[in-house]
């Protein structure tokens, strides 16, 4: 310990936080694994490797210390792309998110997207997908899992998803769609929303723009659901769009607190 | 007034303090630091080896030279430590016979002109710090309010009633003489309870309750009188304005202060009265440490903002002694995960990750994520925009703790004001 404040021992320690994740991320990895067998194992090893890789690279180009955090975006990824994926389009896809999305920014907390979201937007956009979503129970219980744990410990904000969910059923409820209140959200979509959406370093980063986030992300993904049809590539756009409006959500509150204050100072 | 905070927390380190020791305790030197005062340039007017009396002056403020910090003992001055560019930084006083200087109050309880030059004289001035800043005020400056911060949320504080009883008078004195500094209201914020003062015209009480930082003097400033570059106001301790109190009633400085001296390096919770400035050994001696042999690791100040340091800061009314072994095991958990601890070494500084934790930990109307990230980069336009300058370091040290970059808010703001003061005086 250093001889400056705060003298306790800080709890909420970097790799804690991603072994947090990790945990989280675990139980719908293993579920996927004993669905699909061999071939998510093959798409999981080449993410794993590719993260732990691309991340010695940027440690030890950049001189920083190593971050574990690449790990989690693995397994985020491998838990979300369909298994019919040829393994060197994954390999692209994966390294392309990781990189263009996290480390070339200089590492997690400093990008603003979500590196699991850029990675399977690239693969999605580049070569044909097909739609393989989970859909057991199993996985669904699994996800909801894992959101249970982020919820508990902070990682995931309960204000983008009850923003997300006012959005999906504000939007499904209103008069131009009839079938969408029906559905039952897939594994792929609360996986989506829970690691995707929720990742905290790419949504907003005030209380009122979370809010205003998830409501963005729910509406976006009912939308582009209704446009194609399936699942994934609705919630990874939804994620991507989202968080590339989240920083301007960020100004508007920062703006409306600065008017707020500069009223007060006026009045008091 | 009645204001309750739901946000913050009170930081559990394995000690409660539901019973005080009361300790005698003999203090060889004191020391005066310069670190305790924000932009100040100590400029030294005695000399080692020197005898000084109580009250007899020992430094000048380099900028406002009407400004001085006294001897709060009398004794001989046996060191003055200069660090970089030969800047003072430390002056030792080791304590001897007992003899004081007097000053005259006169009518300085009614005159708003002679309390102003009594408080310069006689060193009670320092005890003043601005908001925005949290520097000395000139001597010439007149707040638009004055700030008596009768509460404290820090972990192992002392309760403010139970130090105030035994000289309430002198308190309530003080409180009054204040009212001669500024045209605007002094607000005397204190925990919920009989109120410590009779509330007059411009002379309010306040009542704060809630987790930490609820106790701060920027909690209250920020609720009842949000300052700005343009609208100063000033906060004071409790125990200063009781010192005050004793100035106008007899002429002497009041010097002693009741210190809480606790914390998991020893066995009971201790207040201690000693000088200002007193030897953090002295104050610690005869406590009762957990373990025998090494002298505990003292630090002045509470364990959320506090300073190692040899002495007690100027405006830190506790020490706080820490036990490694203790804290490690208190903080960090069973033995179940030390396993894991070494298998996962803390991470070194990073990148703040957002979390609705750190709202939950703040109670300003500022928005914390957005002011760290500002204040990590040193984005000095940015961070005066979303209300650095109702800060001082002391209300950051919860998100500090709580961010899992590892960075120190508090030092990170103490630069970004400085450099903001720069600005507006040049």
């Amino acid at each position: 310990m250093t001889g400056s404040a705060p003298f306790v021992p800080r709890r909420h320690d970097a790799n804690r936080l991603t072994l947090l994740a990790l945990v989280a991320i675990l139980p719908p990895v293993s579920v996927a694994l004993a669905e699909r067998g061999a071939a998510a194992l093959g798409v999981l090893g080449v993410a794993v490797i590719l993260a732990v890789i691309w991340a010695a690279v940027f440690a030890r180009v950049r001189g920083r210390p190593f971050g574990w955090d690449s790990l989690v975006t693995a397994l985020v990824f491998a838990a979300l792309v369909p298994d019919a994926v040829p393994l060197w389009q994954v390999a692209i896809g994966f390294s392309f998110g990781l990189v263009m999305g996290d480390l070339i920014f200089g590492g997690r907390g400093r990008g603003f997207l979500s590196p699991a979201a850029v990675g399977l937007a690239f693969l999605l956009f580049s070569f044909p997908v097909p739609d393989m979503a989970m859909s057991g129970m199993a996985a669904r219980v699994a996800a909801l899992g894992a959101a249970a744990i982020l919820l508990v410990s902070g990682l995931l904000s309960w204000r983008v998803v009850a923003g997300f969910a006012a959005g999906v059923i504000g939007l499904s409820f209103s008069a131009i769609i009839a079938d969408v209140g029906a559905f039952v959200p897939s594994a792929t979509l609360l996986l989506g929303l829970v690691f995707l959406v929720g990742d905290p370093v790419a949504g907003a980063s005030t209380n009122v723009g979370r809010w205003a986030y998830g409501l963005l992300a729910g509406a976006l993904f009912v939308l582009l659901r209704l446009a194609g049809g399936i699942d994934l590539p609705a919630i990874v756009f939804a994620a991507l769009l989202a968080s590339i409006f989240a920083p301007l959500i960020d100004q508007a509150v920062i703006w409306a607190n600065v008017r707020r204050r500069a009223r007060r100072q006026r009045d008091v | 007034m009645k204001i309750r905070f739901g946000k913050g927390r009170d930081p559990a380190f394995g000690v409660t303090s539901d019973k005080i020791v009361a300790n005698a305790c003999v203090v060889s030197s004191v020391g005066l630091l310069a670190r305790d005062f924000a932009g100040t340039v100590l400029d030294v007017k005695v000399a080692e080896g020197q005898q000084v009396r109580r009250g007899q002056v020992l430094c000048a403020d380099g900028h406002d030279p009407q400004i001085v910090f006294v001897a709060p003992v009398a004794g001989r001055v046996s060191r003055i430590h200069r660090g970089a560019r030969r800047r003072v930084e430390q002056v030792v006083v080791t304590t001897e016979d007992d003899t004081d200087s007097p000053f005259d109050p006169g009518n300085a309880d009614r005159n708003g002109v002679a309390l102003r030059s009594l408080l310069l004289a006689s060193g009670a001035w320092v005890a003043f710090r601005t908001r925005p800043y949290g520097r000395i005020p000139t001597a010439s400056a007149r707040p638009s309010a004055i700030f008596v911060t009768a509460t404290d949320s820090n972990p192992l504080a002392l309760d403010p009633a139970l130090v105030l009883a035994p000289q309430i008078d002198a308190f309530r004195r003080g409180a009054k003489a204040l009212l001669h500094l500024t045209e605007g209201p002094v607000f005397v914020c204190q925990n919920a309870g009989e109120a410590l003062i009779e509330p007059e015209d411009r002379l309010r009480s306040a009542t704060f309750s809630g987790p930490h930082p609820s106790g701060l003097a920027g909690t209250h400033i920020h609720r009842l009188w949000p300052v700005s570059q343009s609208r100063t106001v000033w906060q004071i301790g409790y125990q200063d304005v009781a010192a005050i109190g004793h100035l106008l009633a007899d002429g002497r400085i009041a010097t002693r202060r009741t210190y809480s001296v606790a914390g998991p390096g020893l066995r009971a919770h201790t207040c201690v009265v000693a000088p200002l400035g007193a030897a953090l050994a002295d104050l610690v001696a005869g406590c009762g440490a957990v373990t025998a042999g090494d002298p505990p690791r003292a630090i002045s100040g509470s364990v959320l903002s506090g300073h190692e340091s040899p002495f007690v800061g100027r405006y830190d009314l506790q020490v706080t002694v820490l036990d490694q072994t203790v804290l490690d095991q208190t903080v960090r958990g069973p033995a179940a995960s030390s396993l894991l601890r070494r298998l996962l070494p803390p991470a070194g500084t990073g990148a703040t990750i957002p979390s609705e934790a750190f709202e939950r930990l703040f109670p300003f109307d500022l928005l914390p994520v957005p002011l760290m990230r500002a204040l990590a980069v040193g984005d000095i336009e940015t961070a005066e925009r979303l209300g650095c300058i109702e800060l001082v370091e002391e209300d950051l040290a919860l998100l500090s703790l709580r961010c899992p970059s590892g960075l120190d808010y508090g030092a990170l703001l103490r630069k970004t004001l400085d450099a903001l003061w720069q600005e507006q005086v040049s």
